[in-house]
């Protein structure tokens, strides 16, 4: 069974003057098996955040079922989304979303302390953590005082140290330079390689050439999807470039 | 530029942050208004008129340069919060293009609006207050035209100077925050969040010291008038410490917090103690400000409505029987003694023949004389008074003689004192040996009778302490003095007459016949020298009575009212700009993983330990300064401490329950803006 599968989604935003709606997501299918590392690319307007949003149960769809692990996430109550949630997913968000009010470790602790942990068992988790992420040094410090890519990786902890079932991470590398770019995906690659499961959004084609899936997403439906299979990173690299010249274009597959 | 770019920068940045600028703007109008208010009645002299009323002037202009002082703290507070938000658009300025000179004029525009705005409607606001308050005074209690109200020009004047001052330092705090940061760390000061003070725990221990110093000296107050200067002092260094403690304890508290692994890290405390800690100092100061409104309500409130429960005490108090005669000579004269029993013959026999049955009857006369009193020593010589370096006003007494026959006689008593010795009463607390001298003639005290002073005067010691001295010879005591004069040359030894007694007669009769008593009094003391004389009526007195002290109540109220709104008015713009602080942030944790039941929790668990804080400061304040409201009410003539501190846990339950609902309907306000 897929870790995480995905049945006609449709969304459709309404304006708030009752004025015209915006069908952001069509029709959209699709599955993520375990241990899968998966990225979206789409124009920018396609719908890709919006397809994370309901994924993570921070929005609702119009239509069709999310389902993870067998549980039918349109079906969980409201009032233990939040729950389910912090237990079972992990987010990045493209603007880190970091707490100014607390710590960089405290910003990590705080799905933890909201799961109504031990502080000795989150110690013991970040001290696993920390090192391969590089942050060790930088858990006193305050967001506001350290740089993007520093950040970043505070969020991916944050994200990380629940062990959840999937990471879902939009547009992890869109504020960072292309250096703390690298270091991300390569952290990616590998927490992928550990066994985690991630499901990115991303406009990088270098991004991308990472991941063991690439879905293209248009005019809120799946457009076309490649595998990485055996190919390197350079081979996978050509074979988005050349899908997304495809969908300038507007081409059909 | 063109001309008036500024001003409208000015204003279109205001208007952009409405949200935290209106509460601010109705901030100020609130102390504008609530100054003003206090000042006029501090100073315009509109509460002259009342019986009592010089005491309760002089508290009310006590009241008002505290207001002056808590005014500009607070305002200096609410206003950095405000600038807290604003830098980053000051950042974004400066990177636009702008240098520290025009921010500089936009500031200074934005200080002068608000400033022009608020002194400008606070004033028009407290002179619609006193005009309301007129029409309760007159309408409610029926007081006649002497409480009129006005405006008064010099009291617009203060206000004005004061707060074109406050707001003229606001705008140098201002300029100073933005010219010493460059445009990022502008940008990044509205998510900084406050840095603890240096060396907190000197300033803690520093505000413990202030604090302590300030309760000492409250305490050690005997007479609250006369040392009117160091109960302002007192007053001035409970504010400053309970500031100074509260800033140093919130952060001290987060610290201690925020250690304690175990507590910090629990879904409930974990948000909450960080976001106090981002604001402690803020949260500090803003507590200190509640605490101070929240014990001048208390105190305020608990003392006049004392005074009103207990006006029908009080006035049973300074007139025991129906009717009371007095009369007052100044020097010694052989034939006063039978001047009074003249005078207490005439009184009876008019009463009888006015259909009065006389009981009760208790007359009796003092010599009196003044002095300094140290060291078992009465110091009746003005000219060595005045060649001391300090005058200790708590040590000024008025020494009566009363002779033992006429203590016996009219009290009831039998005591028996020999020459050279005397029986010593006081009901004040005053320390005194076995040996007294008074001028330059010693007596020895060979037994005290201070638990029955209160049969001659039940409002003894009210005024300067009284020394009863029951001698055995009061003619040959007074001859002793009469060399002594004051500073107009008059004699300083003093003769009192006192009569009162019962008449039997209904409300209307008693009156009458005191009128009457009046008019014989005049006709026999008329010409002899005497310096005052006159005749009263318990029931003639009451209307008085009840007029003053429902004055003053009413008074009470409006002031209470007054302070109660500035106090929701300040937690309101704690709640709200709090809200918009944490509204992000509250959204973050929601994405994180946070339900609306977890961050109801925390928010309540915030408010709670925040909110109690001031509440508990103020009734220790309360207690400490109860003893000193209890002496001030002496001057009132309201001797009972028991019902003052009962008003005082009436009036402490009754804010506690508007607290809480003030601090429910912000804390949902607070909660509505963060969800
Ligand atoms: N809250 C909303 N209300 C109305 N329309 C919305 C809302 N959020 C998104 N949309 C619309 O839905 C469409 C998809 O938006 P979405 O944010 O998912 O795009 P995206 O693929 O993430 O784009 P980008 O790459 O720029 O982040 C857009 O046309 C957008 O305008
Ligand atoms: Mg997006």
């Amino acid at each position: 069974m897929s870790l995480l599968e995905a049945k006609n989604i449709k969304k459709v935003y309404k304006t708030r003057f009752g004025g015209a709606s915006v069908e952001a997501l069509k029709n959209v299918s699709f599955t993520v098996e375990k241990g899968e590392y998966v990225a979206i690319m789409g124009e920018s307007g396609s719908g890709k955040t919006t397809l994370l949003n309901i994924l993570a149960a921070l929005d609702k769809a119009t239509e069709g079922t999310v389902i993870l692990d067998g549980m039918d996430l349109t079906k969980v109550k409201d009032k233990d989304v939040a729950k389910f949630r912090r237990d079972n997913l992990g987010y990045v968000f493209q603007d880190f979303n970091l707490l100014d009010t607390f710590t960089l470790e405290d910003n990590i602790y705080l799905p933890l302390v909201l799961a109504g942990k031990k502080h000795a068992e989150m110690k013991e988790r970040l001290d696993k953590l920390a090192p391969s992420l590089g942050i060790t040094d930088l858990l006193k410090k305050y967001p506001y005082e350290v740089s993007g890519g520093q950040k970043q990786r505070a969020a991916v902890a944050r994200a990380l140290i629940t062990n959840p079932r999937i990471i879902l991470a939009d547009e992890p590398t869109g504020a960072l330079d292309s250096k703390s770019s690298d270091e991300l995906l390569s952290l990616f690659k590998k927490v992928n390689q550990m066994g985690q499961t991630i499901l990115m959004v991303t406009h990088s084609t270098k991004a991308a050439s990472n991941a063991s899936r690439v879905l293209f997403i248009k005019d809120g439906v799946i457009f076309h999807q490649i595998y990485k299979g055996e190919s390197t990173d350079r081979q996978m690299y050509q074979k988005i470039s050349d899908t997304l010249t495809l969908l300038a274009q507007g081409g059909d597959k | 530029m063109k001309a008036g770019f500024y001003p409208k920068m000015a204003i279109g940045g205001m208007r952009k942050n409405g949200r935290l600028y209106v509460p601010y703007m109705i901030t100020c109008i609130l102390m504008v208004a609530m100054f003003y208010i206090l000042h006029f009645l501090g100073f315009s002299g509109v509460m002259r008129g009342m019986a009592g009323g010089g005491t309760a002037t002089d508290m009310v202009a006590l009241g008002s340069y505290i207001m002056a002082i808590f005014a500009t703290i607070f305002l200096f507070y609410t206003q950095s919060t405000l600038v807290k938000g604003r830098k980053k658009e000051f950042g974004l300025y400066s990177i636009l293009g702008m240098n520290k000179r025009n921010i500089g004029k936009i500031i200074f525009w934005e200080t002068a609006i608000t400033g022009i705005v608020s002194i400008v409607v606070g004033l028009l606001t407290g002179i619609g207050l006193s005009k309301l308050a007129e029409l309760g005074f007159t309408k409610l209690i029926a007081v006649p035209t002497r409480y009129e109200f006005s405006v008064s020009g010099s009291s617009v004047v203060t206000t004005l100077i004061l707060f074109t001052v406050i707001f003229f330092f606001i705008y140098l705090n201002t300029i100073r925050q933005v010219r010493f940061a460059n445009p990022i760390q502008l940008i990044n000061a509205g998510k900084a969040g406050e840095k603890p003070p240096k060396a907190n725990w000197v300033v803690g221990i520093l505000g413990l010291v202030i604090l302590g110093a300030g309760y000492v000296l409250a305490l050690k107050i005997e007479q609250p008038l006369s040392a009117l200067l160091w109960f302002f002092v007192a007053v001035i260094l409970i504010i400053i410490g309970t500031y100074l403690c509260l800033v140093a304890g919130s952060v001290i508290l987060c610290k201690l917090l925020q250690k304690n692994k175990n507590f910090y890290y629990k879904t409930n405390h974990f948000v909450s103690v960080s976001s106090m800690a981002y604001r402690m100092k803020r949260n500090g100061a803003s507590l200190a400000s509640i605490c101070i409104l929240i014990t001048m309500i208390l105190v305020t409130l608990s003392s006049t409505t004392s005074l009103y429960t207990g006006a029908e005490q009080c006035l049973n108090a300074h007139y025991p029987n129906e009717i009371g005669a007095f009369a007052c000579k100044y020097g010694y004269d052989d034939n006063l003694p039978s001047q009074g029993e003249r005078l207490d013959e005439i009184l009876i026999a008019t009463s009888e023949e006015n259909g009065a049955t006389v009981t009760n009857n208790c007359t009796y006369f003092v010599y009196s004389i003044s002095g300094y009193f140290e060291n078992d020593r009465l110091e009746v010589n003005l000219n060595s008074l005045t060649n001391m370096a300090f005058i200790d006003y708590d040590k000024v007494a008025q020494i009566q003689f009363i002779d033992d026959d006429d203590y016996n006689r009219t009290f009831g008593h039998s005591v028996k004192v020999n020459p050279g010795e005397a029986i010593l009463g006081t009901a004040k607390k005053i320390d005194i040996g076995n040996e007294v001298t008074i001028g330059e003639v010693t007596f020895k005290i060979t037994e005290r009778f201070d638990d029955k002073v209160s049969e001659i005067d039940s409002t003894a010691g009210a005024a300067s302490p009284t020394i009863y001295m029951i001698v055995d010879d009061v003619d040959a005591v007074a001859q002793k003095y009469i060399q002594y004069e004051d500073y107009n040359g008059e004699p300083m030894l003093a003769w009192f007459w006192y009569c009162r007694f019962d008449t039997g007669l209904d409300v209307d009769g008693q009156i009458k016949l005191a009128e009457t008593l009046s008019e014989k009094i005049k006709e026999e003391l008329q010409g002899k020298g005497f310096s005052n004389y006159y005749c009263e009526s318990h029931e003639a007195e009451r209307g008085d009575f009840i007029s003053t002290f429902g004055g003053l109540f009413f008074l009470g109220i409006l002031l209470s009212i007054i302070f109660l709104v500035s106090c929701v008015v300040i937690i309101y713009y704690k709640q709200i700009s709090e809200g918009f602080e944490d509204q992000a942030r509250f959204g973050i944790m929601q994405k994180v993983g946070m339900n609306g039941d977890e961050i109801k929790k925390s928010v309540n668990s915030q408010m709670l330990t925040v909110f109690m804080i001031p509440v508990i400061f103020a009734c220790v304040h309360l207690v400490v300064v109860l003893p000193i409201v209890n002496k001030l009410l002496m001057l009132f003539g309201l001797f009972n401490f028991g019902l003052l501190l009962i008003c005082a846990g009436v009036c402490v339950l009754v804010c506690g329950l508007f607290y809480a609902l003030i601090y429910k309907v912000t804390s949902n306000a607070y909660y509505k803006i963060v969800s």
